[in-house]
């Protein structure tokens, strides 16, 4: 069963109180110096835009809840996503969460993080440029070898001798 | 005056010349390519500018921003697929002018008409951003606390249907901006004992991540569905009458293009209306004035003038705020702003005082980026349509790895890169649950500022509750803010009262068949 967006913008709100909770709770409380005794307390500004946060969250919950409870119906727009209504979002990229997608590209992205601490910037960034071209589609190997070698060599120059930055990782060629 | 010279011939230094007309080219080139816009191309390449002098680093991402500008409208009139909504009314009638191979036309009349507009914008900046930052110079750390709050509301409902939500996510993003160190005690607040948070978020990370691989994200779960992405029919036509733009023609749409400017300079130095609102109010304007209304949207270069020159004045108009008193009106100006601060400037009116010098340097490469636009897109027109073929396959990995390189960029650290892996997850979130990404960043680079003018007000005012009312033009200012959440609401709810009316409407017209 999908959920619809009046759903999934409910469990978000709640989601958001949880979280202003817990930092008005726990977080804010534990992570922030103690008042010294003069000018506004560190705690303040913190608490003041987790309290903005949090007021709006629950106005929308609320708001959301007496509709419910009256019965009253919701405008399309707020109560479908984008995609499904006819003629499209326009410019709006409002939707449905795809995560098969976010797990194909942010995968590779957080293995290349950890890898290149271990194998080096050179074979981590071909790796990761192989699987990106292939995760997002590409089946012309030798395009996909050709463009990772190019881009992972042109990154490499302009950061190690454009800027004089050592590149992350074991230097293989030092 | 002397300082005026010096800063002027600041400018035209070789390698300030060579760097404004590289980011010129290079914007442009990135603008052409759908999807990718002004501020996404200043977050991925301000860790560049880190090795550069400030003169250098400002005019190389001003340009960067006004050839993005343009570049946008190439899309536009070939593809008709703006990437950006500020060139969607050029779409309307640059694509029927492409179809009838007036492509290179309509690419001409987006040039002159942005270059134009761009101009007249830079020098009613230069004419009074320095008189008013004089002005704003007389004002306390109470009115600047009151009008970054105003800011802050009116930026809310920037990138978002709903005030509430960007509310949030202003309120997300100052939270964040106050992760670090306190500025009172010196000590660090909301690092949650990660030590590589003891100096808080770098802005670098923070606006790759929402800016530009948020996006990424977006487009290629669009990609995904749609195969290798569109390509443009260009076929441009060989006779001179379809290639070219003679001036006569050109001055036949003069008045419209000098309305259009004065519309984006008016909305530009408004904070939080933006360029699309600029551009659509020209186009509105110009149909409803011209004699020939009809023919708007089937290709008609008054239409691409009224586009073009309001969405172009706004990027230099939307620099008065930032410059007169150190609030961004939009997210170019907030990138910009990041830039200037990353150069140890804090933008607003000190900086006159401070930076003199630098100013005028900026002054004088503003109006240059003006004339390189114009020579570059003049001479490179066909060369820069090329950049709407670049095949989705090879783009896409290109900028994304060019985010991740760049986070790294900044302090040569991998921690920024799992930042900014988490803020591009985070933008990813935002956009798809419609939380304004531009309210959270304008309240993510405010933050410190706000913050600080509250310690100030409170040192000052020895904890006086009724500080505010001592101070008039402070009071004003957060009247005004309350005024504008109030107003926002209101106008929500009654355009909510009314689409709810409809929807009863139509549930009952359901039911009975």
């Amino acid at each position: 069963m999908q959920v619809t967006r009046i759903k999934r913008d409910s469990i978000a709100y709640l989601l958001i109180v949880g979280f202003c909770i817990l930092m008005l709770a726990w977080a804010i409380p534990i992570y922030t110096p103690a008042y010294p005794g003069y000018g506004a307390s560190a705690a303040l500004v913190p608490i003041v835009a987790v309290s903005v946060m949090l007021f709006m969250a629950c106005l929308s919950l609320m708001f959301i809840g007496v509709s419910s409870y009256l019965k009253k119906p919701m405008p399309v727009e707020e109560r479908e996503f984008p995609e499904d209504l006819e003629g499209g979002g326009g410019f709006t990229q409002v939707g449905r969460i795809n995560l098969p997608h976010l797990a194909r590209i942010m995968i590779p992205c957080v293995l290349l993080v950890v890898a290149i601490e271990y194998i080096g910037y050179v074979l981590a960034s071909f790796a990761f440029l192989m699987i990106l071209q292939y995760a997002i589609g590409s089946r012309k190997w030798l395009q996909s070898i050709v463009v990772s070698i190019i881009l992972t060599a042109v990154l490499y120059i302009v950061m190690r001798y454009g800027f004089g930055v050592p590149v992350p990782g074991p230097q293989i060629f030092e | 005056m002397e300082m005026i010279i010096a800063g002027l011939l600041d400018s035209i230094s070789p390698a300030s010349l060579m760097f404004l007309l590289v980011g010129v080219a290079v914007g442009v080139m990135i603008g052409a390519i759908p999807g990718i816009n002004g501020p996404m191309a200043i977050a991925l390449f301000i860790p560049i500018t880190y090795y550069m002098t400030p003169l250098t680093a400002i005019g190389f991402l001003v340009g960067l921003n006004k050839g993005a500008f343009f570049g946008g409208a190439v899309s536009a009139v070939l593809l008709r697929t703006p990437g950006t909504p500020e060139a969607a009314a050029t779409s309307w009638d640059g694509y029927p002018l492409t179809q009838q191979g007036k492509g290179e036309k309509a690419l001409r009349m987006a040039l002159y008409s942005s270059v134009a507009g761009d101009f007249i914008s830079t020098m009613v900046l230069i004419v009074i951003a320095a008189p008013l930052a004089a002005v704003a110079l007389f004002m306390g750390p109470s009115e600047i606390f009151a009008l970054i709050s105003l800011a802050l509301t009116v930026i809310a409902g920037i990138g978002t249907s709903s005030i509430g939500r960007g509310l949030m996510a202003a309120g997300f993003g100052i939270l964040v901006g106050l992760i670090g160190t306190e500025p009172v005690t010196a000590l660090p607040r909301l690092t949650f004992d990660v030590y590589q948070l003891g100096s808080g978020l770098s802005l670098i990370p923070v606006a790759i991540g929402l800016l530009a691989f948020s996006e990424i994200l977006l487009q290629l779960e669009r990609f995904a569905g749609k195969g290798d992405g569109e390509h443009s029919a260009h076929v441009f036509s060989s006779k001179p009458e379809d290639r070219f733009l003679p001036i006569k023609e050109f001055f036949k749409n003069i008045k419209t293009l000098l309305r259009g400017s004065m519309i984006g300079i008016g909305v530009g130095a408004m904070p939080g209306l933006g360029a699309p609102v600029a551009s659509f109010m020209s186009y509105d304007q110009a149909m409803k004035r011209s004699e020939h209304k009809d023919e708007f949207g089937k290709g008609r270069l008054e239409g691409i003038a009224a586009s073009e020159s309001a969405n172009s004045s706004v990027v230099a108009s939307s620099l008065i705020p930032l410059f007169v008193l150190g609030i961004p009106g939009n997210l170019a100006a907030a990138m910009l702003m990041g830039a200037f601060m990353i150069h140890g400037m804090q933008p607003g009116p000190l900086l006159f005082k401070e930076n003199a010098q630098l100013m005028y340097g900026i002054y004088g490469s503003l109006v240059l980026a003006s004339l390189f636009l114009l020579v570059i897109g003049r001479f490179g027109l066909r060369l820069f349509c090329k950049a709407v073929d670049i095949p989705a396959m090879i783009l896409y990995p290109i900028v994304m790895f060019t985010c991740i390189m760049g986070a790294y960029l900044g302090k040569s650290s991998m921690f920024d890169v799992g930042v900014m892996l988490v803020f591009g997850f985070i933008g990813y979130f935002m956009r798809k649950f419609d939380y304004s990404y531009v309210a959270f960043l304008i309240g993510f680079i405010l933050a410190p500022e706000w913050e600080r003018a509250l310690q100030q007000v409170v040192i000052i005012s020895e904890h006086d509750t009724f500080m505010f009312f001592q101070r008039p033009v402070a009071m004003g200012l957060m009247a005004l803010a309350f005024f504008v959440i109030g107003r926002t609401f209101w106008t929500s709810f009654k355009e909510g009262r009314k689409k709810r009316a409809e929807a009863v409407v139509a549930e009952e017209q359901a039911k009975n068949g």
